[in-house]
């Protein structure tokens, strides 16, 4: 065979087997960016730190919807890997004036996405369902919360909480890291007459680092957020409804607040729930919205409705016998 | 009645005052361990004033439960002949459950409850649990165990009551029931992910395998394939009549994908598991009883021993060797002279009828028999491979011997196998269980005698021997010893 036609087949064979030859495998994480508040803290990820009363408690249900939360590439070559995120997510929290302990358990209902090659890594798009994954259970959240300063309707309230995550699920149904997580965040919350406000800034301690994979985890994060609400009250009953705005992010340290490692968004919500300082309350809860800047994880929109049951016993009770 | 009343008649088994209560626990749910004198979250709550246990809107058990068993080697003139995959291996073993549940039960509105039960569990079965048929010697084992723990939701479900008049009757707080009472007569329909048995064949006499029996042969009908995913779970709804001491109720659950997978399949109105049981408490010579005929049938992805025979007769390249190659859904075997079922699975019928009939003899003593028989015709999908099934034994409680929270008990349990299905595994046929490559057709059978010995009120240590007889419903093999010991914890 002449040597140009061996070249040629030799240039042949590297443009074209080559760059499959080396494209590795993406590994899955955890790539559900909305972190729920704990069971019974009124907004959908920040607190009002607003326990009161001896002994309590709340139970949650929240669901929701994200879409393209995890999109590589650009234009033609975009790949949509995860591409439709559905959870549903119960919490428990048992609470002594101003403490909280709680759980947060989530169950993945639909993970779907795309696979395809993009920057030499190869994307395994997620397929959960109930139908594959009937009692899958994504991270458990452990958390405790502490009012630091101010009363439980005061202007000024001033808190810090703890969260550690045990892993669970499988990392290729992007619902998990499949390592332990931290958070630790300090909390800001108050009301004055009809207005409302919360906040938090912290760090999400996440050993998984999979740089340079386009669109993976970055190691750990600043977490930041604010929430503004109006409170309406309804009819003559004990009821209100909270309507405004909650807006949340993170920055991955590693390329601190630079493109690709950073994510914002935005839910404009609404919450009808019971005004009494004791006794049973419940509260519903509906936010829909999307990403401000749609990265790391960040969805093009979503919605998100919650459920909440708590009360706590009033302090000077006399026990039963 | 108090509710101290109301949970002592539950621990005797009070069937007939009480028969609701005690067939709406949870597979977990002790009675003993919520006596007013235990350990747990509720009852602590309580003590301090910070719960009304008679009138619950919310409550929270859990419990942990740790099971080791051994067997040491046992005759086996031949094990996984010809390439079969199923057999229990004769060497010594080791296996071992650990188990950790929590409980959380809120009421929503009026005469609604929602029910949710995360569990976490790590195991090891015996020959990857295998070659037993329908006395599996441990009923905490799942089909999708590993040693590395796995988290789960075992149940989540909402049930409606709908008063229909009658008396009122005490519910005491347990795990998965709220502390209340309900009329004699009601309605009650339940929709979610449960387990069959939190419902179906709630036993008072054996009724916590955490606390009483450690064989599976025990837990319920041993032939009894109610659908559920590898875990012991599915999904569906149940309606339940209770008419003082009548109850009826009927469930449609959703069947695995495959046989002893953990994927549903969610078309239900195609692919379905239906259970009818009708219930009958009494009191006879002053101590209560009951009487339980439990039907069912399932429309399944399943194969037919018949056909999967006919299949291989007449084309013989259809062995079980080949179905991986063909991408079908198999069980592994290597037998290029065996049949398989994986070549004939389609929508299949299986149907089941039983009785199981309890009676307590003393206030501390109880008797119980259980019969089943299935068609024998179709395949394993969910629960055991036995296709007909006998037990019976009776437990009691130490009050004798002033050790009114320990728990003895002894019974024998014995399931067999169709002809048509004896013929499947002799040519060397597997199922999802069984299999040796060659098969003498036996019953299998099991005796077994255990004690708990309670500790703390919330604590139970548990020693257990089993005899085990034609494992794997082969009479070449065995028979064996097992022997085992169990820590449960409530709280």
């Amino acid at each position: 065979m002449p040597s140009s036609k061996l070249a040629a087949l030799a240039f042949v064979a590297v443009v074209t087997i080559a760059p499959r030859a080396v494209a590795q495998q993406a590994e899955g994480y955890l790539v559900e960016r909305f972190y729920p508040s704990a069971p019974g803290a009124g907004w959908f990820v920040m607190d009002a730190l607003d326990t009161r009363g001896t002994f309590g408690g709340a139970v949650s249900l929240t669901t929701g919807y994200a879409y393209n939360p995890l999109r590589v590439g650009t234009g033609a070559s975009e790949i949509r890997v995860v591409s439709d995120d559905a959870f549903a997510g119960v919490g428990m929290a048992a609470t002594y004036d101003r403490f909280r302990f709680y759980i947060n358990i989530v169950k993945p209902l639909v993970i779907d996405g795309q696979s395809g090659t993009f920057g030499g890594y190869t994307y395994t798009g997620p397929a959960v369902d109930l139908g594959t994954h009937p009692d899958t259970l994504s991270d458990t959240g452990f958390g405790f919360d502490a009012r630091i300063y101010g009363d439980p309707r005061g202007p000024l309230r001033l808190g810090a909480g703890a969260q550690v995550f045990v892993p669970n699920g499988q990392p290729s149904d992007y619902d998990t890291d499949g390592r332990v997580r931290g958070m630790l965040r300090f909390l800001v919350a108050g009301d004055v007459r009809w207005f409302t406000y919360a906040g938090h800034v912290g760090v999400h301690i996440r050993p998984r680092d999979d740089s340079p994979t386009p669109g993976g985890v970055l190691g750990s994060e600043l977490l930041f957020g604010a929430a503004v609400g109006a409170r309406i009250p309804v009819g003559h009953e004990p009821l209100a409804v909270i309507v405004g705005p909650e807006l949340w992010g993170e920055s991955a340290f590693e390329a601190f607040f630079q493109s690709g490692a950073t994510g914002l968004e935005a839910l404009m919500t609404a919450r009808l729930e019971s005004t009494r300082a004791e006794g049973p309350q419940f509260r519903v809860k509906l936010g829909m919205g999307g990403g401000l800047v749609p990265e790391l994880g960040t969805p093009e929109w979503r919605m998100v409705i919650g459920v909440e049951m708590f009360g706590s016993m009033p302090k000077n009770k006399p026990r039963s016998p | 009645m108090s509710h101290v009343d109301g949970r002592r008649h539950f621990v005797w088994g009070v069937v007939g005052a009480l028969c609701v209560a005690t067939r709406v626990h949870a597979q977990g749910a002790p009675p003993a361990a919520h006596e007013d004198t235990a350990f747990d979250v509720m009852n602590v709550l309580s003590d301090h004033g910070l719960h009304d246990l008679d009138h619950e809107n919310w409550n929270l058990y859990g419990q942990t439960t740790y099971i080791s068993s051994w067997h040491p080697s046992f005759a086996a003139p031949y094990t996984n002949a010809n390439g079969s995959v199923n057999s229990l291996l004769p060497a010594p073993e080791w296996s071992f459950t650990d188990s950790f549940t929590v409980f959380l039960a809120v009421r929503l509105w009026p005469g609604a409850e929602a029910y949710f039960v995360p569990e976490v569990i790590s195991e090891r079965a015996f020959s990857g649990l295998h070659g037993i048929g329908g006395a599996i010697q441990n009923f905490e084992l799942q089909k999708t165990g590993s040693v590395t723990p796995q988290v789960y939701m075992s149940r989540a479900y909402i049930r409606q009551n709908i008063d229909l008049g009658g008396k009122l009757i005490e519910h005491t707080s347990q795990p998965t029931q709220l502390g209340r009472k309900v009329k004699s007569r009601r309605l009650v329909l339940t929709l979610g992910n449960f387990s069959v048995l939190d419902f179906f064949d709630r036993s008072s006499v054996a009724w916590d395998p955490r606390q009483t029996f450690f064989n599976m042969a025990f837990m319920t009908y041993a032939s009894w394939d109610f659908n559920a995913d590898a875990r012991g779970y599915t999904w569906g709804g149940i309606a339940e009549l209770d008419w003082d001491e009548w109850s009826m109720r009927i469930a449609r659950t959703a069947s695995p994908q495959n046989p002893n997978v953990l994927p549903i399949d969610f078309r239900i109105w195609e692919y379905y598991g239906d259970q009818v049981e009708l219930q009958h408490d009494h009191v006879l010579f002053g101590q209560p009883g009951a009487v339980r005929l439990l039907g069912y049938r399932n429309n399944v992805n399943a194969g037919r021993f018949a056909d999967a025979i006919n299949t291989f007769a007449h084309d013989p390249t259809k062995n079980a060797a080949g179905c991986a190659a063909a991408g079908l859904y198999n069980y592994g075997s290597g037998n290029v002279t065996a049949p398989d079922l994986c070549w004939v699975r389609k929508e299949n019928d299986k149907i089941g009828l039983g009785i199981n009939i309890e009676q307590h003899v003393t206030k501390d003593l109880g008797v119980f028999a259980r019969w089943m028989t299935s068609d024998g015709q179709t395949e394993v999908d969910a629960y055991n491979p036995a296709d007909r099934s006998f037990a019976f034994g009776a437990t009691m409680k130490g009050g004798l011997w002033r050790r009114p929270f320990d728990v003895a008990g002894t019974g024998v349990a014995l399931s067999w196998i169709s002809s048509i299905h004896a013929q499947y595994l002799a040519m060397g046929g597997v199922d999802g269980f069984v299999g040796d490559g060659h098969l003498r057709q036996g019953a299998e059978g099991v005796v077994e005698g255990f004690y708990s010995f309670n500790l703390f009120k919330a604590l139970w240590l548990s020693a257990d021997y089993q005899f085990m007889w034609n494992p794997g419903f082969n009479q070449d093999r065995g028979p064996l010893h097992i022997f085992g010991v169990r820590a449960h914890a409530e709280f």
